[in-house]
């Protein structure tokens, strides 16, 4: 059999052992709705509760702060939309490197009579706080700013940003999607009124997520229907779900400052690996204000989805920067708003790592992207690109 | 795997790839969408092609596709090769996803303007 790597944590992760074995009876014997008043409906909100309190200690929040949500799309969605539909009209500001659920939620405002300002990056990814500064105005009624970038993993100087929103009293939503459970957030020292965070990245369930909402911020929903999640959020819990989250949470919790020193080995070491065997290349993203487990790699003048085919022939799982689909081609929005040139943004290759990883996996990756890379560019025509 | 085990086979082992020196004919084509690229160098005999190397640029249904026409139109009338058509190509490397059916094409396109080319015609479309 093939060995297999799989060196996508950014997209999903495998459910932890520990968060199975907590979830597993809330698909038994413990079924109840959690909004039923009997013993049945107890036993689940229970189970919700603790995971709520969980997840409410972990982030430094009180647990009536955090709602919970189907995805990082849902709770990007509530927040955005939320602050929106409470305020009528108004100003956003956001960045151009967001997640697509954030930057097509701005989109869908606009359609709506609200008005954006999507910001630049710099050639690190990085948002400058003075932009953001720059860009607010009387109607500013929101900003939202991603904690780290998913394709190259910068994290941005949330906290700068923080202060200034709340020196003019505007609500600051982070989706921090890819760094909640692998580096540290404060909520308080960061000025953050809204915060996207989600399992299936920290080796919970998929179909579950949270927003925590500062008490005080003007919120209204955007999904109708029952009483659940203090109104915020109508639809029965996923109970499981929740209790898988809010498991999932914990392990983290304990297992996070050790992980991220040992991924930011592994990662230092994968590139170290490449860039001195394959010429041509190069990082992209903050070489240090990083995600731990985050490398991403562009080989010049090769086309990303060949490495990713060859290295998934490898029995290794990559992403690519790139996707070329029939009638467009269609380099990475992130790194085109970093600046980077086509014949670079077209051989991006993310690799990101997790809990499975281990350092003979990097060495087989570097070992197997070689000959690869070396391979397609032996078919280059000479100034292709 | 969305690929057959004939397209992984040429992509993992191009045939014909490289440069060619002094060939008796070229013919470059890009996809006007994706931007995939193939270049083709031909040599004939008796008007037929006796060799063939091809470069390429793109995703990994491009390579497999143009190392399976240079097999494909060895040995074969340069004439033939004026007329390749894309499904033939596609035939070579035992079919192509929906979204992949341009490699097919990008490569028909080049081979037929090499041949053009050994026959000293003009380009495809004036």
């Amino acid at each position: 059999m093939t060995r297999r790597v799989y060196l996508d944590h950014n997209a999903s992760t495998p459910v932890h052992p520990e968060v199975v074995a907590d979830m597993l009876p809330y698909f038994g014997e413990i079924f109840g709705n959690p909004s039923s008043v009997h013993a049945f409906g107890r036993e689940a909100r229970e189970g919700m509760d603790r995971a709520r309190e969980r997840v409410a200690r972990f982030l430094g929040a009180s647990a009536d702060e955090i709602v919970f949500t189907s995805g990082g799309t849902e709770s990007d969605n509530l927040a955005i939309k939320g602050l929106a539909y409470a305020r009528g009209r108004g100003h956003f500001i956001t960045s151009r490197i967001e997640h697509h659920a954030v930057l097509r939620a701005c989109q869908w405002l606009e359609t709506q009579g609200f008005e954006v300002t999507y910001l630049p990056v710099d050639e690190l990814g990085m948002v400058d706080p003075g932009d953001v500064k720059r860009a607010i105005r009387p109607d500013t009624i929101g900003i939202t700013i991603m904690h780290a970038n998913s394709e190259v993993g910068t994290i941005q100087p949330i906290a700068a940003i923080g202060a200034i929103a709340r020196e003019h009293a505007i609500p600051l939503h982070v989706d921090a999607v890819q760094t909640f459970g692998k580096v540290p957030i404060d909520l308080d020292a960061m000025g953050i009124a809204l915060l996207s965070f989600s399992g299936h990245k920290i080796y919970g369930p998929k179909g579950v997520a949270g927003l925590y909402v500062r008490k005080g911020t003007k919120m209204v929903t955007i999904q109708h229907g029952g009483e659940h999640e203090r109104r915020r959020r109508a639809g029965t819990e996923n109970v499981a779900g929740i209790v898988g989250f809010g498991k999932a949470v914990e392990v983290r919790a304990r297992d996070m400052a050790g992980e991220a020193v040992r991924l930011a080995a592994l990662r230092d070491r994968l590139w170290d690996g490449i860039r001195a065997r394959v010429p041509d290349v190069k990082l992209n993203g903050h070489p240090t204000d990083r995600l731990p487990g985050t490398a991403n790699i562009s080989y010049r003048n090769v086309e990303s989805e060949s490495v990713v085919l060859g290295l998934d022939l490898k029995g290794i799982g990559v992403s690519a920067g790139s996707a070329c689909t029939s009638g467009s081609v269609e380099p990475s929005y992130v790194l085109v708003a970093m600046g980077v040139a086509l014949g670079w943004a077209m051989g991006a290759v993310r690799h990101s790592l997790g809990r499975s990883t281990a350092a003979d996996d990097i060495d087989y990756v570097i070992e197997s992207v070689e000959p690869i890379v070396k391979k397609l560019r032996g078919a280059l025509p000479v100034g292709a690109r | 795997m969305r690929y057959s085990p004939t397209l992984i086979d040429h992509f993992l082992n191009p045939r014909n790839a490289g440069l060619m020196r002094d060939p008796d004919g070229v013919g470059e084509e890009q996809d006007a969408g994706c931007g995939d690229l193939a270049r083709f160098f031909l040599k004939s005999a008796r008007g037929v092609v006796s060799d063939v190397r091809f470069q390429a640029y793109g995703c990994g249904p491009t390579i497999a596709a143009a190392s399976a026409a240079s097999e494909l139109i060895t040995g074969r009338a340069l004439g033939d090769v004026t007329h390749l058509e894309a499904t033939e190509v596609e035939r070579a490397v035992d079919g192509l996803p929906e979204d992949r059916k341009h490699a097919a094409d990008v490569v028909a396109r080049a081979l037929r303007a090499a041949a053009r080319a050994c026959l000293g015609g003009a380009p495809e479309g004036g």
